[in-house]
């Protein structure tokens, strides 16, 4: 018998213009934590997704699992060996009961018109969440459950299943402390009873406790397999990274000049509350907070994807009534998204289509139709201004990589002359060589006058950049720093103990960071 | 007591009973016996067709060639009753050949659905064109009358016990194995689990081709089941008889509360909702209202619907707040 | 050298012209020929709003009868003694009007334009037979037959001149303004374009109302040369627009979709459609006929498309 419960080898996976993953493998051992871990778009989830039968691979790929040669095609082959996969988006059916979502694809491989078994699915269920110390009524359907609640119902279900390999895609991201440590306490029986587990999350600190192995991807290829105890938090990171990265902290010290942008105690129900805040010429200012905090929400309400409950927003001294997004792209704000290539870009359109977007009804020639000569100068500007490549304008914005898609969207919205923007978690999923443009090219347009704030969960990326940081905690304003008195000690401790309310954190409370990514 | 009230079922139940108690009013006629029997006896090839959309409709597709399939298979047994012995065996014959026609034209609608990802209204639009063309060429559009019936199925088709008309057991098996598929069969569980999340369906293993194939194949299944019920109703093949009814079955189905965009649906509802309709029709006949206008009302009543459904599924969706915000 | 899409359609159509001169008696009689000519308007014009509709990734069942609707408006006019005028301008106000229901419903409440639109559907065919009671309206002036049965100059059928106009019409709209390039980012991605400040509504909004204002024009053209109304109006141009919109190259997900291919569409159908019936194949045959088409061309796409993106993998994986 091999002391390996599964081994991946030669795993490559091409998609489209892309080649996401190149000769990577992964070796797991019986009864073994064993943490998957690279930057964004390092290649862990194609990789996951390669392991659940979700996407094939291209040929040459080889798994073994118990030492036998074994085939993953589709994901019920998966399923039957007992690899349980927890997404972080959850994979659950909110119309369906929670017994129901524990049990759900147990059969799959049986005949349609197998007869359920109400009985053995309650029993089942109820197995699994005593074990997990849930308190839950198993016959109510999940979409009543917070997210909380709907994780570990999902890590109910991977309990349920019997599985001899679980993997945990940021399993603690939305778990408050107390069910983290209830986490543990799992993972550590589970490990008695000889099952490996993946785990795949941002927080060293956390990796460091729970795993006793550790692989690291870097840009689709593999790093190499390394034992925890002979890791240690920094050399992990330039794994990760290929370089020793350390963003140099902010030092310089801008003139501010008069406020371009004051938001006054804007409220929105189950959001945000009492967020005030003002903006001044020539800063930069930083927005951080953890996952959940209420900082897309704001950002979002500000530009009118959303409406506020209560409060005011002022440019340059005149109130703003924004109703829609159309409403403040008029006023002159901008709001570069999180999601780029959902919300920020129209994938299978051109670069140029892509830059005129917001403005394209005001391209127009002599003849009040649209200006198409000056569409394209306009476009070929900004590729060679912003330096996106390749420097093709025609193509579709889909065939370019994510730093170059962002330039486009930065270039769209540059295109408004706005006066303030709003960087969404820039820099996400975006390689280093981008990530610092991206950061010199936010200093220049405040140093050029337009207001500049930035969201981030980075710790390091909001030190370097922002001049002022706001840190945001269950939608209110938890603190706010100057760069100077700023480290991330003290961010964190506003992120998550509030300002002084002595009230137990609700969320991880051993991470600095919230999302070490680099 | 509070969850019974609260579930669609229950509203729709309500609003049937308001509407009986209007019309007992405007016609003494309403409230009979016979009266009920007539409108259920009346709408039961509508209803059978309504349980099936029900399962098409939750899985977030749209069948609109069910009349049509109906109609097909109802021209193929009509012609083949001359060569039906005037024995029981062609009532076993017939329930054999029209189920199988049934779920071939389905089953035609769901590969392409599912296996060549062609929307499904516009596969069904298609079929709609091709079956429709295809019964004229045939037909001429010329009415088939029960002169070359088999006698046992015209017994068939008059046939009461308990004095209630064969049809309405018919149904009554229709609902209650389709209601038992989706309650307590795997596949059942499969189709609410893809309308409730595709994404997640695919993920834990449930074969969503197979799902979707199955969901119309089963849909013509119960069009062949519609065909014999139209056949022994109006003992004749009429090639024009069904025209538009798919937009009834339709209507029927999203009044009954199931929901094109999650999830959620069930016999019951669907029932109800057929109820409903035929009840509003008979009453506008009762009331003299001129029939032209029943139509307005249904499409109305689509439209309604609908909206309504997508504003509660809107509030719904924004009360799911993200964040817990500190008081 | 490589062709577009739409020009090989243009081929296909030429070669469709040619088949069919050699192999269908009497296809190129000029009765023949000017019966092509009478009819290309009317179906275009509801294709062309069709196409628009779905390049937003929609579609609009309930176009003929707005058609109908738009047709029994101008019929009433007519035969209560109003000017031409006036019945032309009530069946563009129907056919708006319809057209702003179905688009306040999907824009505005969000729901899909496929339910929506099963609904009006409905709703309008319910509504001409309420006014109509089921019969048909007929009997206008012979002015107004003109419209659908006159020639300019002796020479073009003037509703070919009709056509011609709301041809270049949606050629411009579409690729020369913000509303036109809006319905196409709208149909690749309606979330990017809420991030734009693009006034999703009103882009949609617009798209209903043109499809509403093209099926009244249908409507006048069909009202003047049929001579009466009925509620089929136009009824069998339903599944032969999205036919001729998804054969024209138009992209049912939304996002792509260009006039001169449905135009060329339109012609392939008509074509078709009147040859086989020169050859005497039956009426309800060429119905078939053209489900059958939709579903091949519909089928032909999804494994070319497959085709394509298994060569650009390993097109990828080379270079990678």
């Amino acid at each position: 018998m091999s002391e390996y419960l599964l081994q991946m080898k030669n795993i490559s996976k091409t998609f489209p213009g892309v080649k996401a993953l190149d000769n990577v493998e992964l070796e797991i051992k019986k009864g073994e934590v064993h943490a998957l871990i690279g930057e964004n778009g390092a290649g862990k989830s194609t990789l996951i997704k390669i392991l659940a039968g979700v996407y094939t691979p291209d040929p040459g790929a080889r798994f073994f699992f118990e030492g036998k040669e074994a085939e993953i095609s589709k994901p019920l082959d998966a399923t039957m060996k007992g690899i349980s996969i927890i997404y972080q988006d959850l994979s659950l059916f909110p119309n369906l009961s929670v017994a129901e979502n524990i049990y759900i694809g147990r059969d799959s491989h049986k005949k349609p018109w197998t007869k359920v078994k109400w009985n053995d699915i309650k029993k089942i269920a109820n197995k699994a969440l005593k074990e997990l110390d849930m308190d839950i009524d198993a016959s109510i359907p999940v979409e009543q459950l917070s997210i909380a609640q709907q994780q570990m119902v999902e890590i109910a279900r991977a309990l349920a299943f019997d599985s001899k390999l679980i993997v945990m895609d940021e399993p603690t991201s939305s778990l408050s402390a107390g069910e983290v440590e209830k986490l543990y306490n799992v993972i550590d029986k589970l490990k008695k009873q000889g099952i490996s587990i993946i785990f795949i999350s941002h927080k060293l600190k956390e990796l460091f406790k729970v795993s006793d192995r550790f692989t690291v991807l870097r840009d689709g290829k593999f790093v190499g397999s390394y034992d925890a105890q002979d890791m240690t938090e920094p050399k992990l990171i330039q794994l990760m990274v290929g370089r020793n990265v350390t963003y140099e902290k902010n030092q310089a010290t801008v003139e501010v000049g008069e406020t371009i942008f004051k938001v006054n105690q804007l409220s929105k129900e189950g959001n945000f509350k009492d967020i005030s805040f003002e903006l001044r010429k020539g800063e930069v200012l930083g927005i951080t907070g953890l996952v959940g905090s209420g900082r897309t929400e704001l950002a979002q309400a500000i530009f009118g994807i959303s409406t506020p409950d209560a409060g005011t927003i002022e440019l340059y001294g005149k109130k703003l009534s924004i109703r829609n997004s159309a409403g403040a792209v008029k006023e002159g704000v901008a709001y570069i998204p999180e999601a780029r290539q959902t919300q920020g870009l129209v994938l299978e359109q051109s670069v140029i289509n892509n830059i005129s977007l917001p403005i394209i009804s005001k391209l127009k020639n002599k003849f009040r139709l649209t200006d198409r000569k000056q569409e394209v100068k306009l476009a070929e500007e900004y590729v060679k201004t912003l330096d996106i490549r390749p420097a093709l304008p025609h193509l579709d914005a889909g065939n370019l990589s994510g730093g170059n898609q962002q330039k486009i969207v930065i270039a769209k919205w540059l295109s408004t002359k706005p006066k303030v923007i709003i960087f969404d978690e820039p820099t996400n999923g975006i390689d280093i060589g981008a990530k610092t443009e991206i950061h010199k090219l936010m200093r220049k347009l405040a140093n050029e006058g337009i207001g500049v704030i930035m969201i981030s969960s980075e710790l390091p990326e909001i030190l370097a950049v922002s001049d002022r940081i706001l840190v945001m905690r269950h939608g209110r304003i938890a603190g706010e720093l100057n760069v100077a008195e700023a480290t991330q000690e003290n961010i964190m401790h506003y992120a998550l103990q509030g300002k002084s309310n002595g009230k137990a954190p609700t969320f991880v409370a051993e991470s600095n960071q919230m999302s070490q990514g680099v | 007591m509070k969850s019974i009230i609260k579930q669609k079922e229950f509203s729709i139940f309500m609003i049937v009973v308001l509407l009986c108690v209007v019309l007992s009013f405007v016609s003494p006629v309403f409230l009979t016996f016979e009266n009920f029997l007539d409108i259920i006896e009346g709408n039961v090839v509508m209803a059978i067709l309504a349980v099936g959309m029900t399962l098409v409709i939750i899985t977030g597709d749209i069948d609109v060639s069910v009349a049509a399939a109906t109609t097909a298979v109802a021209v193929i047994i009509g012609n083949l009753f001359s060569f039906l012995p005037d024995s029981w065996i062609s009532i076993l014959i017939l329930f054999l050949i029209a189920p199988v026609i049934g779920i071939i034209i389905g089953a035609i609608n769901g590969l392409l659905v599912s296996k060549i990802k062609i929307p499904a209204i516009v596969v069904t639009l298609g079929t709609l064109n091709i079956i429709n063309g295809l019964v004229l060429y045939l037909t001429n559009g010329q009415y088939l009358n029960s002169s070359n019936f088999p006698k046992p199925f015209l017994t068939f088709a008059n046939f009461e016990f308990l004095g209630i008309p064969i049809l309405v057991y018919l149904l009554t098996a229709v609902a209650i194995l389709t209601w038992f598929i989706l309650k307590h069969t795997l596949i059942g569980r499969s189709v609410l689990a893809i309308g409730g999340k595709s994404q997640s369906a695919v993920r834990v293993g449930i074969n969503y081709n197979k799902v979707k194939l199955f969901v119309f194949a089963y849909m013509g299944f119960l069009a062949g089941i519609a065909a014999i019920a139209q056949t022994a109703y109006t003992k004749a093949v009429d090639p024009n008889g069904l025209l538009g009814v798919e937009m009834m079955v339709i209507a029927a189905v999203v009044l009954g509360g199931t929901n094109i965009q999650g999830g959620r649906g069930s016999i019951q509802g669907t029932l109800l909702g057929v109820l409903l309709l035929a009840i509003m029709q008979n009453g506008m006949i009762l009331a003299h209202i001129d029939t032209f206008w029943q139509k307005v009302v249904t499409g109305a009543i689509i439209v309604i619907a609908v909206s309504y459904d997508q504003i509660s599924y809107r509030r719904q969706q924004a009360k799911l707040a993200k964040i817990e915000v500190e008081a | 050298m490589k062709l577009s899409k739409e020009s090989v359609l243009g081929l296909i159509a030429i070669a469709t012209i040619l088949l069919m001169s050699l192999i269908a008696p009497g296809f190129l009689s000029s009765n023949n020929i000017n019966n092509l000519m009478f009819q290309l308007p009317e179906f275009g014009l509801i294709a062309l709003g069709m196409m628009v509709v779905i390049i937003t990734g929609g579609i609009d069942l309930s176009i003929t009868y707005i058609a109908a609707l738009s047709g029994v408006g101008a019929a009433l006019m007519l035969v209560n003694g109003y000017p031409i005028f006036l019945a032309i301008l009530v069946a563009v106000i129907f056919g708006l009007a319809c057209g702003a229901f179905n688009g306040f419903i999907v824009s505005k409440i969000g729901v899909s334009p496929i339910l929506v639109t099963i609904g009006t559907w409905v709703l309008f065919e319910g509504i001409i037979l309420a006014i109509t009671k089921g019969q048909s309206i007929s009997g206008f002036s012979e002015t107004y037959s003109l419209i659908g049965n006159g020639y300019y100059m002796g020479l073009f059928p003037l509703s070919m001149l009709i056509f011609a106009f709301f041809v270049l019409v949606t050629g411009v709209l579409l690729n020369k303004t913000g509303w036109g390039r809006n319905v196409y980012m709208y149909g690749s991605n309606d979330v990017a374009t809420l991030f734009s400040g693009v006034r999703n509504n009103r882009v949609v909004m617009k798209v209903y109302l043109y499809a509403g204002l093209l099926a009244a024009i249908s409507a006048i053209i069909m009202t003047s040369r049929y001579n009466s109304v009925k509620v089929d109006l136009g009824s069998s141009y339903l599944l032969q627009s999205v036919a001729a919109s998804v054969l024209g190259g138009t992209k049912i997900e939304g996002g792509y979709g260009k006039v001169m291919g449905t135009v060329y569409a339109v012609i392939i159908f008509l074509t078709l459609s009147n040859g086989l019936n020169l050859l005497g194949v039956h009426r309800a045959i060429v119905d078939v006929f053209i489900g059958v088409i939709l579903i091949s061309v519909l089928t032909l796409n999804f494994f070319s498309d497959k085709i394509k993106q298994k060569k650009e993998t390993t097109k990828a994986s080379k270079v990678a």
